[in-house]
């Protein structure tokens, strides 16, 4: 009933002559501190949407996006919800931190708009059985990616598995690197020690200490990327010469360069430039247009975040309104050509997608260069 | 062994920030909370040094330490000076707003991406062994190194030259300062001055040892708890209160809980409110002050 009332509300107010364009409302961490991670996924979002503009936009009208600065606050992110429903969005965005979920979620489920998670950590509220409004595209995926993590651990592994874990005291890292744990343990591994590192550490040294005495043969981290490496490069620094896997964030590729440590590996779910796809030719080429100030290697997640919508509103006949975009992201299928282990894929119950790739990378001091540990590993998600 | 190296090295990034804290209040009562972001500038300034001056590293650092002092300098005279005469929350609030103003600016002019003036000067963080099998990263040794240089230059500058005495005099009693010849302006803008480059320099030394990243202006607000416990008025209270605020974290890390190093410099801080609101070191009759 109230979910009827909400979709009458919604169909009366948004009154479809006035739009000539579709339009989809961002808020993102533009400034504050994940800035690092969500920016580059937005402007890379507006540069794709921008060229599909160029191509004469999406079923021959244009796609408008506001996007509009939350810092990371909560109270920001819930003002600019409710500031981009006035502007009648057909689909609201979020690429910022999980805190700034919950007031997007509860504007979303008031005004019945879907809420989309481009490049912010996908909710479980997306997995199967999914929230009717959430739906989520970004590379991460929690309890999935630790899956896919500690099995590559255990194929790799020769020795016994000792394994570490490390993270920062943000509640969505704290919470996947608790299942990681639990995980390790019904795989056989040995979990030695787990060190949550506050958001920030003016020095990762002593979390690093506690790891190292522990002496795992492997640690684990998931977490923001400054967690993830400053941990590493401490333990390095103390003499600890075991593996690490850890989450490949937008910079993985940049960031393995610069390490260039052959047993430090990441593990993520989108193509690396150095495969030179025929898309990446193609995001090159609309990033300089764009004229786009960060390294293209950062842009992967924001492109796909702007073809997930592009298909998404092809999908929606002209007039749109906010329910013929939640019936077209209901059964959703995106070729990602390659970005990614397969298609994208959204059903009325699985809002995240149907299959998670995963690949491993390193750096190869033999060929000095980033090399692939293993290729896509799928896992199903399923209820 | 390893732990005392872990103590030593947070312990001078925490002394390194705080006496920038205290220089500013010792000499002019204000409390300056654009302190982060004044130190991170002076990251942003090494990583820009070191691309303009690529090959030449020592140069790249004498310039962003100049840099930075000269900032410091021209916070005063442009902004901080208006404020002369006002209300002292007036001026803590002019540094929030300061705070605020740099923030915006460091993200347009240098963007968001975490950056590595270490390799841009072309140099590596080795690690090396200090005995006992403990070992220090080359950016933490010279961050003991440096904190020690700047707090015995700040005892010797404040007690053995004509500027350092003046300063002194003017944080003590600004009016019969000024009745005997003392330049207040002159003074609170090289007391910015300093304290803007050694915040700076710990900004400068913290992104050698882990790179430039946003959340650098968060450890500038990290050191002040240890500034209060040692008393907001005295370098050597910023000094002690740096090693039992870094002790307390690093000891906790190691025996008890890793998310309690988050809090334990804020529960030290309370205790220390509670059995001594002016801090370790810091003068009583400036309580009411504070």
């Amino acid at each position: 009933m109230r979910k009827a009332l909400a979709a009458l509300l919604v169909a009366t107010a948004w009154p479809v002559a006035a739009q000539d364009a579709y339009v989809v409302g961002v808020s993102a961490a533009m400034t504050g501190p994940g800035a690092g991670i969500y920016a580059p996924v937005v402007d890379a979002m507006k540069a794709y949407l921008d060229h599909v503009n160029a191509k004469g936009g999406v079923n021959g009208k244009q796609v408008r996006l506001i996007v509009l600065d939350d810092g990371a606050e909560p109270s920001r992110a819930a003002a600019n919800a409710k500031k981009l429903l006035s502007d009648k969005v057909l689909m609201l965005i979020n690429t910022s931190l999980s805190s700034t979920y919950a007031p997007m979620v509860t504007e979303s489920k008031r005004s019945g708009v879907p809420l989309y998670f481009g490049g912010s950590v996908c909710p479980k509220d997306t997995y199967p059985p999914a929230d009717p409004l959430q739906f989520c595209s970004s590379a991460f995926g929690a309890n999935l990616d630790s899956q896919g993590a500690l099995a590559f651990v255990k194929a790799q592994a020769k020795d016994p598995v000792r394994i570490g874990f490390a993270a920062m005291a943000i509640p969505i890292a704290r919470a996947e690197i608790d299942y990681a744990e639990g995980l390790s343990r019904t795989m056989g591994m040995t979990p030695v020690e787990k060190q949550i590192s506050p958001p920030p550490a003016p020095d990762y040294t002593p979390f690093a200490t506690k790891l190292k005495d522990a002496n795992p043969n492997w640690v684990f981290s998931w977490s923001p990327w400054v967690s993830q490496v400053r941990t590493f490069e401490a333990m390095r620094r103390l003499g600890w010469n075991g593996r690490y896997l850890t989450w490949a964030h937008l910079n993985a590729e940049d960031e393995l360069e610069r390490i260039k440590d052959p047993e430090f590996h990441v593990i993520g779910t989108n193509a690396f430039f150095q495969d030179n796809l025929p898309i990446h030719a193609e995001i090159r080429a609309i990033t300089h247009r764009a004229n786009l100030k960060y390294p293209v290697t950062y842009l992967t997640e924001g492109f796909i975040a702007g073809m997930v919508i592009e298909g998404a509103l092809k999908n929606t006949p002209w007039p749109p309104t906010p329910q013929k975009v939640l019936a077209a992201m209901n059964n959703l299928k995106v070729d990602m050509k390659g970005l990614r282990g397969g298609p994208l894929e959204w059903t009325k119950d699985n809002h995240f997608r149907t299959r998670q790739y995963y690949r491993v990378w390193r750096w190869d001091t033999s060929r000095n260069a980033v090399s692939r540990v293993q290729d896509w590993q799928a896992i199903d998600v399923k209820r | 062994m390893q732990l005392a190296v872990n103590i030593a090295v947070l312990a001078a990034i925490y002394a390194l920030i705080a006496c920038g804290y205290v220089l500013i209040y010792r000499t002019s009562r204000v409390l300056s909370l654009a302190h982060g972001e004044l130190m991170m500038l002076g990251a942003y300034g090494l990583a820009a040094t070191a691309s303009l001056f690529g090959g030449h590293p020592l140069i790249a650092i004498a310039a962003s330490a100049v840099l930075a002092l000269t900032v410091g300098v021209l916070v005063y005279v442009m902004l901080m000076r208006r404020m002369t005469g006002e209300s002292v929350l007036a001026a803590v609030l002019t540094t929030i707003a300061l705070g605020i103003l740099l923030r915006g600016l460091m993200i347009l002019m240098f963007g968001t991406q975490t950056q590595y003036p270490l390799q841009q000067l072309g140099w590596t963080n080795a690690s090396l062994p200090v005995g006992a099998g403990a070992r220090i990263s080359a950016a933490g040794l010279v961050l003991v190194a440096g904190t020690a240089t700047v707090y015995l230059g700040l005892f010797a500058f404040l007690r053995l030259t004509r500027w350092g005495i003046r300063m002194r005099a003017a944080g003590q009693n600004p009016l019969l300062a000024a009745q005997r010849g003392i330049r207040l302006h002159g003074v609170y803008a090289l007391a910015w001055g300093l304290a803007t480059f050694t915040g700076g320099m710990a900004g400068m030394l913290i992104a050698c040892d882990a790179g430039i990243e946003a959340t650098l202006v968060t450890i500038g607000l990290k050191a002040f708890p240890a500034a209060l416990v040692g008393g907001l008025d005295s370098l050597l209270g910023a000094l002690a209160g740096s090693v039992i605020i870094a002790a307390a974290e690093v000891l906790l890390i190691n025996y008890v809980d890793p998310l309690l190093s988050d809090v334990v410099p804020f529960f030290v801080l309370l205790a220390m409110l509670i059995l001594r609101p002016w801090g370790l070191c810091g003068t009583r009759e400036e309580l009411d002050r504070v």
